[in-house]
């Protein structure tokens, strides 16, 4: 909410408490102690858990033997975005659920009551390496093969970091302003900051990776034109841009937002225009995932009157990380589940006013296990709304195929690949990230990145 | 905590109502703070030690650094501190006013001197402001003048000089405090006792270094680019403390008491100082780390141990572990054992199994489903790492075999070199000694 100051409303208080930066991390004396808690396991199950390879108990056990410098190289060689991740990833269904999960038996010693906070203790081993200037990876020799790499989101980064390593000279075509993809224009800064963000990108440009920006390659075989230009080979990982939205192809409707474009405005230099549409009004969210939490988040940060979040299936059904949902009633945001969207209700300007919705109940499991939302009739009703945003799913830009022509995607317009190599079906063009999985992780979209850049580095040897 | 427990000490003839003193440090440096430590419930204190006045006494800055172990602090403490830099006046005053209103409580005068004169001067003054007792500093540990602190302690002539000039100018009882930088301490203690020592205190702190700066090459503490090798106290000293207190407690021809010290914090370190002997204790550490507040869980701690198995004068227990520290040759070798791990309380973490193969007999397999170890028992060496190791308390223990198990003998990697061993069997006897 604003501060109003002898009549003046001051944005920057606010914009600085609550969305510019992210909660510290621990210092060097908490992450001793969380180490200490360690039980150093043989056969390490949180080791087995990385979607990236990360082996934790092998940074933990280094930097409980004060061997700080090699913790955090056995971080960064493995993944030059673990600052990210250690932030980012949902470590409670990772490595460290393996951490607790492993222990049954009826004794809970100290190290084994709860999870070691791997996440966190990742993060700090980043950022110390950072503070003290400590650079853990060395180039290999120079290599003469380019390559490209389409995207600057963590696939894109995590790939052109290990051909870096591997001492290719790279390139990222960027089209946006700023490099990050969805860690720049999609995470809110609460969670995840600039600085930071800044910080990690270094540590890939420091490797020699060149990063252009404001260079789509959307022209028509764009990526086919690479290979022609003199690119080796070329890395995919373009990520998902556009929103699922009931609206497809209707006219615009002012206050209707999907999740990208409300999150990038946030960011992009629309975030005042953004806080004067919510603020004081009524925000009505759709979605249960973590996309949606950070859009119902940040619209009671910003002071919406009342948030809404609507959601087709029941509480336990959300795929929202616990904390985050409760979190968010903790903020204060009304949650209308069991209630599903129709329609939206637009006055004569085209000005939403609303979304109708029906009422629903569980019914059986569908093919992700959840209980599936079945419409009950006859249960229409209007929700009040000044603002709508749409939470329900990343999908790519509907023209991207046209960018590779000869790259086989599927019906979503997802790319295909070989999954432990990342090869399409074109010579030299190799994909990962969001753009071949869907809605994913940053881990994931890391260790595609890199699956990708040794393949490319043998592809390269023939 | 219960009332029929008696804490009650008398040594060298004078009563102390629990056995728990400060020992002559910074924590007994004043009056003002030694009257807190006895509203805390210290039975006595050995006041920081007297300087004559001779010398003017600065401390080096800083004086102090800790030696901690992952997050445990403290686990030692190194000091250049020197012995008082008060005035003596001022400390003999605080003597007057302490026995003033702490009737009850002992003072032990701590002093130090550099040749009989100053010796016999401290102890002359310290009696007549009302010091119940002598402790003679024969240990401080960075001094570098020979004929003083530590220089004294082994220099065993020299403590027995003092001693006796000591003796002839006091009629109070006269403890000496030994350093622990020498072999065998049984040797300087009968000259304290040939010298007419009433009773020897032991430990001073243990020479040492402890920390080494890194990016300037000075040990710590860093005196403005300078270090010394220098005192170490507290916990991590506490088995050298235990050892020369047993064995002079051991020695039937010193047969004086004994005051210990040397890494007490809690109730069980001075319950095993006095199983080994000692009859007084003394703290600082466990108060530069803690507080005079430890002394509630020393008395409480101590009371209850007592009340649970029916023993109600704590000088009953002085020396209890003595019969049974014996020497090596004495162990009974034909009996062994192995260990049994109560594998419903594991908790899968596999450490034991780290060890094991790595330090241990290879006596643990691993179930890398189950997250389990597989013991075998004829290959283990029973020697416990993989319980030191264990988060579980208590689920993996020692089991005594019958005698007729035998254990497995750790197999050679491949008998295929045999033919290439260069080796004759050793069958020769030691030269005879001569004994005069
Ligand atoms: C709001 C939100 C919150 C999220 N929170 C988390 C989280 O907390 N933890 C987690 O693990 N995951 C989270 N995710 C998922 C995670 O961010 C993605 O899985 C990950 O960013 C995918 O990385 P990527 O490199 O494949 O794509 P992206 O990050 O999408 O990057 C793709 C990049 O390619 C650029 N690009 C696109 N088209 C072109 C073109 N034609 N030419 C040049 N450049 C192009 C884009 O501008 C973008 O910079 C979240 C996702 C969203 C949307
Ligand atoms: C900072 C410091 C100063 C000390 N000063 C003296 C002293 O002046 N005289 C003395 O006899 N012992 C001195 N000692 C030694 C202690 O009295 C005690 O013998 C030793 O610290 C071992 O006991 P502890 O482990 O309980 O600390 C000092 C110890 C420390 C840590
Ligand atoms: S006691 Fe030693 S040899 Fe026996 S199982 Fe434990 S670690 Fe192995």
């Amino acid at each position: 909410m604003p501060v109003t100051y002898k009549g003046w409303r001051i944005w920057t208080v606010k914009y600085e408490d609550n969305f510019k930066t992210m909660p510290k991390g621990f210092g060097y004396a908490q992450a001793t102690a969380e180490v200490n808690r360690c039980l150093l396991c043989h056969d390490a199950p949180c080791s087995k858990e990385c979607p990236a390879d990360t082996k934790p108990a092998e940074f933990i056990r280094k930097f409980r033997l004060k061997n700080v410098t090699g913790a955090i190289r056995t971080i960064k060689e493995n993944n030059i975005l673990g600052g990210a991740c250690g932030v980012l990833c949902p470590t409670n269904r990772l490595c460290e659920k393996a951490c607790s999960a492993k222990f049954v038996s009826d004794d809970k010693p100290e190290g084994a009551d709860r999870p070691i906070q791997i996440g966190k203790i990742q993060r700090f081993l980043v950022e110390y390496a950072w503070q003290t200037g400590f650079i853990p990876i060395e180039k290999k020799d120079e290599k003469t093969e380019k390559i490209a790499v389409v995207g600057s989101g963590p696939g894109g980064l995590s790939c052109a970091a290990e051909l870096a390593k591997n001492g290719y000279p790279v390139t990222i075509f960027e089209s946006r302003p700023e490099p990050g993809g969805v860690l720049r224009y999609g995470v809110i800064s609460s969670r995840f900051d600039m600085d930071f963000l800044e910080r990690e990108i270094n540590d890939v440009t420091a490797l020699g990776v060149d990063i252009q920006c404001n260079s789509p390659i959307d022209k028509k075989a764009g990526a086919e034109k690479l290979l022609d230009d003199g690119y080796s080979a070329v890395f995919m990982a373009t990520g998902l841009w556009a929103a699922a939205s009931l609206k497809n192809n209707k006219n615009e409707i002012f206050g209707l937002y999907s999740s990208v474009d409300y999150l990038s405005a946030l960011r992009d230099g629309r975030f005042n225009e953004m806080v004067e549409n919510i603020e004081d009004k009524t925000v009505a969210v759709i979605g249960g995932g973590s996309v949606a939490m950070d859009c119902i988040q940040t619209a009671s940060k910003i002071g919406a009157k009342d948030v809404y979040l609507v959601y087709r299936r029941s509480y336990a059904q959300m795929p929202a990380e616990p904390e985050e949902r409760i979190e968010a009633m903790e903020d204060g945001v009304h949650f209308i589940l069991l209630n599903q969207l129709t329609d939206y209700v637009v006055n004569k300007d085209n000005q939403i006013e609303g979304v109708k919705l029906v009422r629903t109940r569980l019914g059986d499991s569908d093919e992700s296990g959840r209980r599936k939302p079945e419409i009950i009739s006859d249960s229409e009703w209007v929700l009040d709304a000044d603002v709508v945003i749409e939470a329900i799913g990343n999908t790519a830009l509907e023209n991207s195929p046209e960018w590779y022509p000869s790259v086989t995607v599927d019906e979503k317009n997802l790319i295909k690949v070989a999954p432990e190599t990342g090869k399409t079906n074109v010579d030299g063009i190799f994909a990962g990230g969001d753009a071949v999985r869907g809605p994913a992780l940053v881990v994931q979209a890391v260790q595609d990145g890199k699956t990708a850049a040794r393949a490319i580095v043998e592809y390269l040897k023939n | 905590m219960s009332k029929d427990i008696d804490l009650s000490v008398e040594f060298c003839g004078v009563n102390f109502k629990n056995p728990f003193l400060l020992s002559s440090s910074p924590v007994s440096n004043s009056a003002e703070m030694v009257e807190k430590a006895f509203d805390a419930g210290w039975g006595g204190v050995v006041f920081k030690t007297l300087n004559s006045g001779r010398l003017s006494i600065i401390h080096p800055s800083p004086r102090m650094n800790s030696i901690n172990y992952g997050n445990q602090k403290e686990v030692a403490v190194q000091n250049v501190e020197q012995i008082s830099d008060r005035p003596l006046k001022d400390n003999l005053m605080d003597f007057l006013y302490l026995k003033k209103n702490y009737p009850d409580r002992p003072i032990v005068a701590s002093i130090m001197g550099f040749f009989e004169e100053e010796w016999a001067y401290l102890a002359k003054v310290a009696e007549d402001n009302g010091a119940d007792m002598l402790e003679l500093n024969f240990s401080c540990p960075h001094m570098s003048i020979e004929g003083s602190g530590h220089k004294v302690g082994q220099s065993f002539h020299l403590i027995e000089k003092f001693t006796s000039t000591v003796k002839n100018s006091v009629s109070i009882p006269v403890m000496a405090k030994m350093t622990p930088n020498i072999t065998d301490m049984r040797e300087p203690a009968m000259y304290a006792k040939n010298g007419g020592a009433d009773a020897i205190a032991a430990i001073n702190t243990v020479r040492g270094i402890s920390q080494i700066g890194l990016d300037d090459w000075v040990p710590k503490p860093n005196v403005f680019g300078k270090s010394t090798v220098s005192g170490t106290s507290g916990p991590a000293i506490k088995p050298i403390g235990l050892k020369f207190i047993a064995e002079m407690a051991q020695c039937k021809e010193l047969g004086l008491p004994l005051s210990g010290m040397g890494g007490i914090e809690t109730w069980i370190d001075a319950l095993e100082y006095i199983a080994v002997g000692a009859t007084i204790l003394q703290a600082t550490t466990g108060v530069m780390h803690y507080g005079y507040r430890v002394v509630e869980d020393l008395i409480e701690g101590l009371s209850d141990f007592m009340a649970g198995r029916n023993i109600t004068k704590i000088t009953d227990l002085v020396g209890k572990a003595l019969p049974n520290l014996q020497e090596t040759e004495n162990f009974e070798l034909d009996r062994q054992g192995v260990v049994n791990f109560d594998m419903a309380r594991c908790i899968g973490c596999g450490q034991c199994v780290v060890v094991c193969h790595d330090a241990g007999g290879q006596a643990l397999d691993w179930d890398s489903e189950k997250r389990r170890p597989l013991p075998i028992e004829e290959k283990c060496l029973s020697c416990m790492l993989c319980q030191f190791v264990c988060p579980v308390q208590g689920m993996i223990n020692y089991k005594e075999m019958p005698n007729s198990w035998q254990r497995k003998e750790t197999a050679v990697r491949d008998s295929g070199v045999e033919k290439d061993v260069k080796y004759e069997v050793f069958n020769k006897e030691p030269p005879k000694v001569c004994s005069d």
